[in-house]
C-alpha cells in the first residue's frame, strides 16, 4: 500500500428530506486510477460536489495530502490540488484553443494583455498530449472531445495532484476513447492520481487500478480492479432487491393505445413499440441512449425524420405539445424545475394550467373550481403543503413530482410519459411515486416509463425494452428480466456514439 | 416597504407644502400620471410574461397626430379616436408579429417600431403641430371634468379595473405569468404561447393608442414630438410596482402605485421649487434604490 493522498473519513450529506451520502470511507492511494462505480442515485454526483467544493458536507472528515480539506468554492480546491474534469465543459467556444488555456491567467501588464509565453507548461503539455490541435484555432470548431483535453491539460498545468473525472467518455466515440485512456494512463506515470466516475464498465476495466462501489449512498466495497470480475461488480452495484417489488398485473394485451413504427431521428433508430391500455412499459438505457429523445418525438418537440405514431389505431401527425396533449399524451419531464413547473407559481397555478379551459368560461376562470379540484388532487396524491396556495418552489422533490402528475392528469392525459419520474427524489417518496403510477395504470392509464435505473423499471413495468445508441437492443416481460443482463446488454461494447450526445 | 418610505415623503411634502395636499393639486398629479397608468397596465400584463415594448412612446405621438389630422379633415371625433386607437392596436400587432413569428428579441424589434413610428409621425406632419380646425370637442376628454374629477381620472380606474380582473380571473392573465415563469414549462404544457404573446402586445399597442389620442386632446394638439421617454416612465412605475424585469411576478395595483410615487415626487419637487434638471437625477435615484430595497428586504424574508 503507497501513500494515502485522499482520505474521507465517514463523510455525509443530507439534503431536506433526502439522505444523500450516509457515512463514507475511502483511501486514495497516490498515483492510481481510482474508479468510483454506482447507479444513478447512488451518491456519486454528490460525493464529487462536495470533493470539488461545490456543496458543503454534513458530517465527516476529508484529509488531503495529510491536511484537513474543507474547500468552499471549486476554485479553493483547485488552489489546494483537486481539480475536476465536469461532464460540461467550461471552454469558451468565442474563444481561441490557446486564449482558453490560459483563460484567467492571461499574462497582462496594466490590464493590457500581452503575447503568452509559449515555454510555459500549460503549451508543453498540450504540445504532448494533443500536437494536432492548432492553438489559434477557435473552440467552438472543436469536437467534444477536443476541449476535454483543453480541460484536462489546464487542470494538470494548475498543479492538480488530484484529477476527478465525471463520466469523461460519455459523449466520445471509440477512438476518441482510447485516446483519452492514453492520456490517462501518461498523467498516471507522471504520478497524478485520477478519480474516475463512471458507469460504463468497459472503462474501469481498462484503465481502473482499484474501484469503488457506491451504493445508496454507502461505500459498499473497495476491490482491485484486476481481482474483480465483471459479475461480481455488477452484483454489487444492484446490492440486494428493495422491497418495493413488482407485482403482475392483468394487463389487456388486445387494446393497443399507442404504437410506434420505425420511428428515425438522427439520434433514434427505427424504434418501434406498442403500448397497452392498463400498462406500464419500461425504457431501460444510460444517459445518451436516446431515452429522451424518444419522449422528444412523441411529444411534438423533436420532428421525427420517418416513421409513424398511431394513436388509439389512429395515424397522427404532432407539431407541437399541443397536439399531443389533445390526444391524451402528457410528459413528466425529466428536468422537473425547468420543464415540469413553473418554480414562482402556486401548487393551484401549476395544476391548472394544462387544462384551464375546463374550470373557464369565456375566458374566466371559476376561481372556486380551482382551489377545489387543487384539493382533490392534493388529496388523491397526498401532497404535503400548507395549503393551495403553496409556491412549488419550496416543495419537496417528491411532492413537486406529484404536483407534475396531477397536471398531467388534470390535462386528461391517458398516455403518460415519464422520464426519469423519481430522479432526485429520496426513496421514501420514491415508492410513493411508484404506488402512484401502479394506481394510475390500475385505472386504465398507460405509462410509458423512461429510466436509467434498473430497480425503477424493474419494480414498476410490465415489459421493458432496453435501449443502446438509439437503438431497441432487447425487449423482455418483467419475469424474465435479469438486472445482471439488463445491465450487461445496456452498457455492453462500446458504441461509435457521434450521435450520442451528452442529453 | 417602499410605500412606507413614500408615504413618509408626501407626508413631509403636505408640510413643506401648502399647496400640496390639495384637490386642484391631486386632479394635476392625477392627469399627468393617467397617461402612464392606462398604458401601463397593458405593459404591466406584457412584463409578467417577459416581455418589454419601448415602442409605446412613439406610438403615443403617431396615434396623437393622427387623431388631429382626421379632425381636420372633418372626420368625426368619435371616429377619429377610434381609427387612431386602431392605428396603435395595428403596431403593436406588427410587434407580437416579430417577436413571435421572426423571433427578433423583444427589446430589439420594438426599439424599431420605436423610431419607425415616431418618423412617421414626423412625416405626416411635416414635423409641424397640427392645432388649426380642431373643433371645441377635441379637448373634452383631456380637460373636461365630470363634478371635480377629470374624465381621465375615470379611464384611468375603468383601465386599472379591467386589467386587474384580466390579470387576476382570466386565462389570458394565468398564461401571462405562466410564460413569464418558465415558458419552456408552459409550452409543454400546451399553451399557445406565440398566440398569447401577440395578443398582450396588441393590448398594448391599443393601450398606447388611446393615451395618445388622450395626450392630444389634453394639450389641444396633435404634436408629433410628445412622448418622447413615455415608454421609461411606463417602464419604471411597472418595475416600482414590484414587477420582476424577467416576468412571472407583478400586478397591476403595484403598478399604479409605482406611478403615483413617481408622479408625486416629481410633483412635490416641483412645489418645492426644485428645478426640473434635479428631478430627473431623484427619479434615477428612487428607481435603483427602490428596486436594490426590495431585493434585500426579499433576501432578509428568505432567510
Amino acid at each position: 500500500m503507497g501513500e494515502i493522498i485522499l482520505r474521507v473519513r465517514s463523510l455525509s450529506k443530507n439534503y431536506p428530506g433526502v439522505c444523500a451520502l450516509r457515512g463514507i470511507d475511502l483511501d486514495i492511494e497516490r498515483g492510481t486510477i481510482h474508479c468510483i462505480v454506482g447507479e444513478n442515485g447512488a451518491g456519486k454526483s454528490t460525493f464529487i460536489k462536495i470533493l470539488t467544493g461545490a456543496e458543503k458536507r454534513s458530517g465527516g472528515d476529508i484529509y488531503f495530502q495529510g491536511k484537513e480539506f474543507k474547500p468552499r468554492s471549486i476554485r479553493e480546491a483547485m488552489n489546494l490540488g483537486i481539480s475536476t474534469l465536469f461532464q460540461e465543459l467550461n471552454i469558451v467556444d468565442q474563444l481561441t484553443v490557446e486564449e482558453n488555456l490560459i483563460l484567467g491567467r492571461e499574462p497582462h501588464r496594466y490590464g493590457i494583455i500581452r503575447k503568452p509565453k509559449y515555454s510555459e507548461r500549460v503549451f508543453q503539455l498540450m504540445n504532448d498530449f494533443a500536437p494536432d490541435i492548432p492553438l489559434k484555432k477557435r473552440a467552438g470548431l472543436l469536437s467534444f472531445a477536443e476541449k476535454q483535453v483543453i480541460e484536462i491539460v489546464r487542470a494538470i498545468a494548475a498543479d492538480a495532484s488530484l484529477l476527478i473525472m465525471d463520466e469523461p467518455t460519455a459523449a466520445l466515440s471509440e477512438s476518441e476513447t482510447r485516446r483519452l485512456f492514453t492520456i490517462i494512463k501518461s498523467l498516471k506515470r507522471e504520478g497524478l492520481t485520477v478519480i474516475y466516475i463512471s458507469h460504463i464498465l468497459d472503462d474501469i476495466f481498462n484503465i481502473g487500478d482499484v474501484v469503488t462501489v457506491l451504493r445508496d449512498g454507502e461505500a459498499v466495497d473497495t476491490n482491485s480492479v484486476k481481482e474483480i470480475s465483471r459479475d461480481e461488480l455488477v452484483r454489487m452495484m444492484i446490492g440486494k432487491v428493495t422491497t418495493d417489488k413488482y407485482v403482475p398485473r392483468m394487463v389487456d394485451y388486445k387494446e393497443k393505445v399507442l404504437e410506434v413504427i420505425n420511428l428515425s431521428t438522427n439520434k433514434l433508430k427505427r424504434i418501434s413499440f406498442c403500448l397497452y391500455k392498463g400498462e406500464i412499459l419500461g425504457f431501460y438505457g444510460l444517459r445518451g441512449s436516446g431515452k429522451t429523445e424518444i419522449v422528444l418525438s412523441l411529444f411534438g418537440l423533436d420532428r421525427p425524420g420517418e416513421g409513424s405514431i398511431f394513436v388509439q389505431g389512429r395515424k397522427t401527425y404532432f407539431k407541437l405539445p399541443r397536439d399531443a396533449i389533445s390526444q391524451g399524451i402528457f410528459i413528466v419531464p425529466e428536468e422537473r424545475l425547468t420543464e415540469g413547473l413553473i418554480l414562482k407559481l402556486s401548487i393551484r397555478f401549476n395544476i391548472s394550467i394544462s387544462n384551464l379551459d375546463s374550470i373557464a368560461s369565456f375566458g374566466v376562470i371559476d376561481a372556486k373550481d380551482e382551489i377545489d379540484l387543487t384539493k382533490e388532487y392534493m388529496r388523491i396524491m397526498s401532497i404535503k403543503a400548507r395549503n393551495v396556495e403553496q409556491q412549488v418552489a419550496t416543495l419537496s422533490g417528491g411532492n413537486q413530482q406529484k404536483v407534475v402528475i396531477s397536471k398531467c392528469l388534470h390535462a386528461g392525459a391517458n398516455i403518460l410519459l415519464m422520464d426519469e419520474p423519481t430522479r432526485g427524489i429520496d426513496i421514501g417518496a420514491k415508492e410513493e411515486i411508484h404506488r402512484i403510477i401502479r394506481k394510475l395504470a390500475e385505472q386504465g392509464n398507460a405509462v410509458v416509463i423512461f429510466s436509467s435505473e434498473y430497480s425503477e423499471v424493474l419494480s414498476l413495468c410490465d415489459r421493458i425494452y432496453l435501449l443502446r445508441n438509439g437503438e431497441i437492443v432487447k425487449e423482455l416481460k418483467n419475469q424474465e428480466a435479469e438486472p445482471e443482463e439488463m445491465l450487461r446488454v445496456i452498457t455492453g461494447g462500446r458504441w461509435n456514439s457521434h450521435e450520442v450526445k451528452l442529453e | 416597504m417602499v410605500v412606507v418610505g413614500i408615504l413618509i415623503f408626501i407626508i413631509a411634502l403636505s408640510f413643506l407644502s401648502r399647496s400640496f395636499l390639495t384637490l386642484t393639486n391631486f386632479n394635476n398629479v392625477t392627469r399627468q400620471v393617467s397617461f402612464v397608468v392606462i398604458t401601463g397596465c397593458a405593459v404591466t400584463a406584457l412584463m409578467i410574461s417577459g416581455n418589454f415594448d419601448l415602442s409605446i412612446g412613439s406610438v403615443l405621438a403617431l396615434t396623437g397626430t393622427i387623431s388631429a389630422i382626421l379632425v381636420t379633415y372633418s372626420v368625426p371625433l368619435w371616429l377619429s379616436i377610434i381609427l387612431a386607437t386602431l392605428v396603435g392596436s395595428g403596431i403593436g400587432l406588427l410587434n407580437g408579429f416579430m417577436v413571435v413569428k421572426l423571433n427578433i428579441p423583444s427589446i430589439i424589434a420594438t426599439l424599431g417600431t420605436m423610431y419607425a413610428a415616431r418618423g412617421l409621425a414626423l412625416v405626416i406632419t411635416g414635423g409641424n403641430t397640427i392645432h388649426l380646425g380642431l373643433g371645441e370637442n377635441f379637448t373634452l376628454l383631456g380637460r373636461g371634468y365630470l363634478g371635480m374629477i377629470p374624465i381621465t381620472f375615470f379611464i384611468m380606474v375603468i383601465a386599472v379595473l379591467l386589467f386587474y380582473f384580466i390579470e387576476s380571473k382570466t386565462t389570458l392573465g394565468r398564461y401571462a405569468y405562466a410564460i413569464g415563469g418558465n415558458r419552456r414549462s408552459a409550452f409543454l404544457s400546451g399553451i399557445n404561447v406565440g398566440s398569447i404573446v401577440v395578443l398582450l402586445y396588441l393590448l398594448v399597442g391599443s393601450l398606447a393608442g388611446f393615451s395618445g389620442v388622450l395626450m392630444a386632446s389634453r394639450l389641444g394638439v396633435g404634436q408629433p414630438m410628445v412622448g418622447v421617454g413615455f415608454e421609461f416612465d411606463v417602464i419604471v412605475a411597472v418595475i416600482l410596482g414590484g414587477t420582476s424585469i424577467e416576468g412571472g411576478e407583478g400586478s397591476v395595483f403595484g403598478m399604479v402605485v409605482g406611478a403615483f410615487i413617481v408622479g408625486f415626487i416629481a410633483n412635490g419637487l416641483n412645489l418645492l421649487g426644485v428645478h426640473s434638471f434635479y428631478q430627473s437625477i431623484v427619479k434615477g435615484l428612487v428607481l435603483v434604490g427602490a428596486v436594490l430595497l426590495d431585493r434585500k428586504i426579499k433576501e432578509m424574508i428568505v432567510e
